[in-house]
């Protein structure tokens, strides 16, 4: 029986594609299901086409459906596009201007007369997703139930109405339901439904980051726009910057004031961030800066996604200095990765930065709810500020593992002195040749003690012959991969990568020897091959590639490493 | 009892002999001795340039940063903690060229901060280029057949964008300068002090005695600094006559009384709730 549905609602921008969605992952969620669901979307407010791609097991899903079992067109151009993509016994509902053709590949659905039939034509998309769930095989009570959730803040009347919308649509499509082999029950389940931004905005705020300077950026937004929601209850600030730079800026600011600051962005905005990344290393001051990845140099794919930012985020900004760079593989691991990125940053006075990218951020996956607030939190500036003359405060003393004790401005006596010219112990500019030798170093002597932080690589299979190798948000689709090869007796493991810099050579550079190493990146150039040729001595791999701005599906990883396996 | 003294740093000063920048931070240590406030209790926030080294010469905390940053840096500060006496030190360049666009949001903003802008109408540091401040046509080694910008009003753009104190000074005035920088610094907003500073090195069209030959206090004068109009008028004195002191004071609301959550206490204030930050980001999840 299979447990594995996947759907795909298409149509205009601004023809309410999400909200169907919405609604149908509430649904499977409060029935204890598991859902990926994916939004491809151009950028443009109305018109155009996009859709929502949404997949829906009882068992937990790493990765994006592909071949469709329901498509909804919500206009005809949607099913010219998508049709292909449905599976023999897969059905389409077409929105139509009348009843139309009803047969078991086609169901011709006037949503917008049923609306109206029901109250208010405002209501079509309630109509659509009562008719996928007939389809599903869904009891109405659970829809009605949601839906009544849903809209209880707008009032009864408008509640009842979608309620009557959805049971409109769910008639008309009762006669096709088929057994899904799911379990449709109301259940309380210990899962949750989060999307790589949300996560990341609940990690800071987990993290106690109280500032959060931005400039919009697509697909960083919705990172900073989760975090809206919290400034109620919690005594945090959001602050629209007028650039990226007085972003970053702020976000430095607020972390020489002892206050936990982050900011978000993509890599145009990224971009003007580096001189900012510069001055937190300079002047040995926190700080996190999400860069949610999107594909192309200037603008780009604005809504698409990519891992083309890699190379740039280890090395963004002139010079040298130490820096962590994570890259988690799904919401949960992003909320955590926030924590730890908060934590590190602080213990090491060093930045930061966290890759998300489009499909990461904005995709919303079930996974076990395993969230969880710190009851005490660690933070590493000095309380006790004395100084004077004959012995000042010495921001920059030269500490043997070059972390230098750290205290707020006006806490004290001791005058905390900072600045991103090269400085003696005390802070000031200084252009001694020996004293600029000793600073570089002490700054690098962090280095150890920050890799042996850094979390090794998710191994699967390590001992196989063949191994997929990737990082950040691919994650789910080479673990699918690998174990549908494995069903098809290939043993083929991976190696995924969610803490990328600094990097252990030695322990990495073991785990990858005597392979054959298949990288799995979205990028044209292979990224992670090149940085762990530099550093752990890997001479040759084959890659499976990806830049055409979507995501990753398991088929296509499946497919790819079958021809590559040698 | 302050005294100015206290502010004393024996840090060796790298500004030539005879600039202007002397005389502002002498007013500087004055005008914080005369509010008694200690070193201890002052943070300066400063950008890139001769004026930008400004807090390295006296007893402070100090956050000297990036040509152009130094707005958004104390935005930053001052957001987290509404506590913290914070001044900027900014030249021309760094705060009207590279920073343009931050001072413009830091003005419309209104952090509770005060600006001094050390304006010697001259990129000082890297020997002499044009600023945005320089007159049209100005020659330098640069731009030898003269600026072919026109010259930017800070006063004029302060006002237009809505700045709750705008002042002007003259380094060689330094009482005056001195009661301008305490009354920027009791003004509840972002207040701007542009200090007319002669750099001996590079500007020598600009110099002291052409400060001198035009400059005259509005203190003198019948001027109200609530009048609006008035003071763009007066912002758009130049060539003949330079007038010092504050040419417009209106009451506002400062950021911080604008954002609820900032409101009350000093973000940096409150102490980490995992109760509350349970309750509040895992419950309803
Ligand atoms: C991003 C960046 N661009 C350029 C410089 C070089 N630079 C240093 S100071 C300065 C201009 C100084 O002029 P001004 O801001 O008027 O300060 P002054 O030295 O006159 O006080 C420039 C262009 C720099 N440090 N950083
Ligand atoms: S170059 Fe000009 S501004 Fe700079 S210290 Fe010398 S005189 Fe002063
Ligand atoms: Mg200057």
């Amino acid at each position: 029986m299979k447990t594995d549905v996947t759907l795909k609602i298409a149509g205009a921008a601004g023809q309410g594609i999400q909200t169907i969605g919405d609604l149908l992952s509430e649904v499977c969620h409060q029935s204890g299901l598991f859902i990926f669901s994916v939004d491809d979307f151009e950028s443009r407010v109305r018109g155009g086409h996009n859709f929502n791609l949404l997949r829906i097991s009882d068992k937990e899903l790493a990765a994006p459906g592909n071949r469709l079992d329901i498509l909804v067109c919500i206009n005809e151009n949607a099913y010219d596009l998508h049709k292909e993509e449905l599976r023999s016994g897969g059905i389409a509902i077409v929105n139509a201007e009348k009843p139309g053709t009803r047969n078991k590949t086609r169901f011709e659905i006037p949503l917008k007369k049923l609306a109206e039939e029901a109250g208010n034509k405002i209501t079509a998309n309630t109509v659509a997703a009562g008719a996928v769930l007939a389809i599903l095989g869904t009891p109405f009570t659970l829809l009605a139930d949601v839906l009544k959730n849903r809209f209880a803040a707008k009032g009864e009347k408008i509640a009842t109405l979608n309620v009557a919308a959805a049971k409109k649509g769910f008639d008309a499509a009762k006669d096709l339901s088929r057994n899904t082999g799911f379990t449709w029950e109301a259940k309380k389940s210990h899962n949750i439904v989060l999307s790589g931004a949300q996560a990341a905005a609940l990690g800071a705020l987990a993290a106690d980051c109280r500032f959060f300077p931005f400039y919009p950026m697509s697909p960083a937004t919705g990172v900073i726009s989760n975090v809206i929601p919290y400034t109620e209850k919690l005594c945090v600030v959001v602050e629209q910057a007028e650039d990226e730079i007085a972003a970053v800026m702020m976000a430095i600011g607020a972390s020489f004031a002892g206050v936990r600051a982050m900011t978000a962005t993509s890599g145009g905005g990224f971009c003007l961030m580096t001189e900012g990344l510069g001055l937190a290393a300079m002047t040995e001051t926190p700080l996190v800066i999400v860069n949610a990845q999107r594909p192309g140099p200037a603008t780009g794919l604005p809504t698409r996604t990519g891992q083309a930012d890699l190379l740039f985020s280890i090395h963004a900004s002139q010079d040298e200095f130490p820096r962590f760079v994570f890259a988690p593989g799904t919401p949960v691991e992003t909320y955590e990765t926030m924590k730890r990125a908060f934590h590190l940053a602080e213990k090491y006075q060093v930045p930061a930065i966290v890759l998300l990218d489009q499909f990461l951020a904005n995709s919303r996956v079930t996974e076990k709810n395993s969230l969880t607030v710190a009851p005490d939190i660690e933070r590493f500036y000095e309380q006790n500020n004395s100084g004077n003359d004959d012995t000042p405060y010495l921001r920059y003393a030269l500490a043997q593992d070059g972390v230098s004790p750290q205290r707020l401005p006006c806490s004290g006596p001791g005058l905390v002195r900072v600045t991103g010219n090269e400085h003696d112990p005390e802070g000031h500019i200084s252009e001694n040749a020996a004293n600029k030798i000793a600073m570089t170093q002490k700054r690098a002597a962090k280095l150890p003690a920050m890799i042996k932080e850094m979390d090794p690589p998710l191994l699967v299979n390590p001992t196989a012959r063949v191994l997929l190798v990737g990082w950040g948000s691919t994650r789910g689709n080479i673990l699918e991969a690998v174990e549908r090869l494995g069903d098809q007796s290939m043993e083929i493991g991976a190696v995924l990568f969610k803490d990328l810099w600094p990097m252990d050579r030695k322990a990495i550079g073991k785990v990858l020897d005597n392979k054959q190493l298949i990288m799995v990146e979205q990028n044209e150039s292979s990224q992670l091959g090149r940085l762990l040729a530099q550093e752990a001595g890997i001479v040759s791999f084959d890659t499976i590639l990806k830049y055409d701005g979507r995501p990753f599906f398991p088929d296509y990883i499946v497919q790819k490493a079958k021809e590559l396996v040698k | 009892m302050i005294t100015s003294k206290e502010f004393n740093c024996n840090y060796e000063n790298k500004w030539c002999p005879g600039c202007g920048n002397f005389q502002i931070l002498a007013a500087m240590k004055n005008a914080f001795a005369q509010q008694q406030i200690p070193p201890e209790k002052l943070t300066l926030i400063s950008g890139i340039g001769q004026a930008g080294k400004t807090p390295h010469f006296l007893k402070c905390n100090m956050f000297h940063g990036l040509h152009g940053r130094a707005l958004p840096l104390a935005t930053g500060t001052k957001i987290a903690n509404n506590d913290l006496t914070v001044v900027v030190n900014c030249g021309d360049g760094d705060c009207y060229g590279e920073g343009g666009n931050h001072f413009l949001a830091a003005i419309r903003r209104n952090i509770d901060m005060t600006l001094l802008v050390h304006n010697n109408q001259i990129y000082g540091l890297t020997k002499g280029q044009a600023s945005p401040t320089s007159s049209l046509g100005m020659v330098t080694k640069l731009q030898n057949s003269g600026t072919p910008s026109s010259q930017f009003s800070a006063l004029v753009i302060a006002l237009a964008a809505g700045a709750g104190f705008v002042a002007r000074g003259l380094s060689a005035e330094s009482g005056h300068l001195t009661e301008l920088i305490v009354k920027a610094m009791n003004y509840k907003g972002f207040a701007l002090v542009d200090i007319l500073q002669p750099c001996v090195s590079f500007n020598k069209i600009n110099t002291l005695s052409w400060y001198k030959e035009r400059a005259y206090k509005l203190a003198d004068t019948d001027h109200d600094p609530r009048d609006l109009a008035k003071a763009f008028n007066l912002a758009q004195e130049w060539e003949k006559s330079l007038p010092l002191g504050v040419l417009y004071e209106a009451a506002g609301t400062p950021f911080h009384e604008r954002v609820p959550n900032l409101k009350a206490n000093a973000l940096a204030s409150h102490n980490y709730d995992s109760k509350l930050l349970t309750d509040v980001l895992l419950q309803n999840l």
